[in-house]
């Protein structure tokens, strides 16, 4: 398990050497010249020339590439151009509700989506699987920002069931509590959780369908177990898949959950790179790809691990 | 040409379709029924109908968007300050207007066409890359598979939003910029599938045949593995879709497509969703039009896929 563990830990580094590849690529994509654009239309030749060799430009791109990496090796990915903080700081403050918002939707999308599933698969024929199919094909397209506004308009404003957007209240009784939180988690992590809950709802249909398809289910049969412990057996035989299934949705939520946080002025990740892009702050939202990708391979391994742990099999 | 190709189906080698009278259960679990017809014969698959009625409803997208011009009771940059947020149905307003007193209806019916079109570009182009990518690395040596294949690996490991939005914001707001980035994030995707499929059909024994009546590597890709490996693209192409239509608003959505005050469905979600209090009705009006939109064109691909049996690989 520990040599498991480990080639997979090494299986990390390339993917994060290419990530950072990319990044820099974003950085070099932008239109016009830096050094103009720091110094402005009157800025003379010799402080052009000075500033170059400052940023470092004039050397060739893989240099820079390195240099860059070292920097970001060292947690140092610029300043925030309108906020005038270090970029790395103030993303990650804001990554953290981002987290928080995640994992509510992580656990709604799994339980949701093996619920769905389970019901598609055991109830073949039936109003209740098609219904379940619906749904799921359903959340699948669904857009978060047209769900969010539309949970908005309809369980939130006026209604006034929940919340219409942020995290806490300032006012009011249970200001700042766990509850408090609570009621302003559900309708953002809902939205959030849609997609990849349809996802793995149909994930959990198809694999159930081929567990119960198995020989050792007709085996079971003829023994006499009872119909539900049949099923338990089949679900069992699903769990490795579905968890690299949720894995990697969970890993996509960190995506979708951009524009539920704008909708529901969540103060995460998403909120910070939506405020950046107007401000044409480039260094926040390479900070919040940065940030995003690493959370996205460090949910890979974990996944990885767990699978390892349910299934000896691919440990070799 | 074959019997079964004869019968006009291509789907012969999926294998739900078992032999008449073989008794082997389907990968889904239920038994095929005794089949009377003659063997060789393959039941001609049909969409269902959930997919027939996605598929007007894209049909009926792409018409709205072809004849803006023609259907828009009003010019979707006509405001009028005195007519501001009209409820539904009112002065011949069907859905009502806009903070400045904009049409509703005819902004949506106009702005199905950078929304339509910044769907559309991106699937066209990563398509046609992913495509060569997936028969130069199926078609090419170990270590040329082995380059292209991990390097587009890389592109998994971020949530592909963000990426889009990353190389958007780099490049600057715009539809061009935004086509560019969804190309980018659709194109791993689908070269994954394309450079699968090639793999599949490299063993076939036609392939064997081509190889040794001499036969250069561009005649092999483009003759003998392109024609076989084209129909599985192309379906999972159009079930990307509705995804990429879903993102080019969500950029739009952010600022990151069209300047205002041109009509898209993503701008038109942002400037719409501060009246959620005030009319509550309108400012959903863009927001259920992408989400139609998005599940239409994906029961109509998810139709399509099932038809060729065609799997992608879970986005």
């Amino acid at each position: 398990m520990i040599r498991f563990l480990l080639r997979r830990l090494g299986l990390a580094i390339p993917t994060l050497l290419g990530v950072s590849l990319v990044i820099f690529v974003t950085i070099r994509i932008v239109p016009g010249d830096p050094v103009a654009s720091l110094l402005g239309p009157t800025g003379s030749p010799e402080a052009r020339a000075e500033l170059t060799t400052k940023l470092g430009l004039d050397k060739p791109i893989p240099v820079q590439y390195v240099t860059w990496l070292g920097r970001v090796a060292q947690g140092d990915l610029g300043r925030s151009i309108a906020k005038q903080t270090d970029a790395l700081a103030y993303v990650w403050e804001a990554f953290r509700n981002t987290i928080t918002l995640s994992l509510f939707a992580a656990v709604v999308a799994i339980v949701g989506g093996i619920a769905l599933g389970v019901i598609a698969a055991t109830r073949r024929g039936k109003v209740a699987s098609a219904i379940s199919s619906g749904l799921s094909l359903f959340a699948v397209s669904a857009p978060q920002y047209s769900v969010g506004l539309i949970f908005i308009v309809y369980l939130a404003a006026g209604r006034g069931w929940f919340p219409t957007g942020g995290m806490r209240n300032t006012t009011g009784a249970d200001a700042g509590t766990t509850l408090d939180l609570i009621r302003h988690l559900w309708l953002p992590g809902i939205s959030a959780a849609l997609v990849p809950l349809g996802i793995i709802a149909r994930m959990v249909r198809s694999s159930m369908l081929d567990a119960l398809a198995a020989d050792f289910v007709e085996a079971l049969r003829a023994r006499g177990l009872p119909e539900w412990k049949i099923r338990w057996h089949a679900f069992h035989n699903t769990l490795p898949s579905v968890l690299t299934i949720a894995g990697l949705q969970v890993g996509y939520l960190l995506g979708g959950v951009i524009f539920v946080e704008v909708v529901f002025s969540w103060p995460g990740l998403g909120l910070v790179v939506f405020q950046s892009i107007s401000q044409r702050d480039l260094p926040v939202i390479q900070a919040g790809v940065l940030v995003s990708a690493l959370a996205f391979v460090v949910i890979n391994l974990i996944v990885d691990t767990l699978h390892g742990l349910l299934d000896p099999r691919i440990r070799r | 040409m074959t019997a079964t190709q004869l019968v006009g189906d291509d789907t012969a080698d999926t294998p739900t379709d078992t032999a008449p009278g073989d008794a082997i259960p389907a990968p889904d679990g239920s038994t095929p029924a005794r089949d009377t017809r003659p063997s060789g014969t393959v039941k001609r698959r049909r969409l269902g109908w959930p997919a027939r009625i996605a598929g007007g409803v894209c049909a009926s997208f792409l018409l709205a968007a072809l004849l803006a011009p023609l259907i828009a009771p009003y010019e979707p940059l006509a405001d009028d300050r005195s007519n501001r947020l009209q409820p539904f149905f009112s002065g011949g307003h069907l859905l009502g207007t806009d903070g400045q007193g904009r049409d509703v209806l005819s902004r949506v019916i106009w702005g199905a066409r950078p929304s339509i079109l910044t769907g559309l570009i991106p699937v066209f182009v990563a398509g046609l890359i992913g495509t060569l990518l997936g028969l130069v690395a199926g078609l090419g040596s170990h270590r040329v598979n082995t380059i292209i294949m991990r390097t587009l690996d890389v592109f998994y490991a971020f949530p592909a939003v963000l990426l889009a939005i990353a190389i958007a914001a780099a490049l600057g707001s715009g539809t061009s910029n935004a086509i560019i980035a969804l190309s980018v994030i659709l194109v791993p995707p689908i070269a994954r599938l394309a450079e699968s499929e090639v793999a599949r059909i490299r063993s076939a024994a036609f392939m064997e045949a081509a190889r040794v009546s001499g036969a250069g590597w561009w005649s092999i890709a483009l003759r003998h593995v392109l024609p076989n490996a084209a129909p599985a693209i192309v379906v999972y192409c159009t079930a990307l879709v509705g995804l990429s239509i879903v993102y080019a608003a969500g950029l739009g959505f952010l600022g990151l497509g069209v300047a205002p005050p041109t009509a898209e469905w993503g701008l038109m979600v942002n400037e719409l969703r501060q009246f959620t209090f005030s009319a509550p009705g309108i400012s959903l009006v863009p927001a259920v039009v992408i989400l139609i939109a998005s599940v239409a064109f994906n029961v109509f691909g998810d139709g399509l896929r099932d038809l060729l049996d065609v799997k992608g690989d879970g986005r």
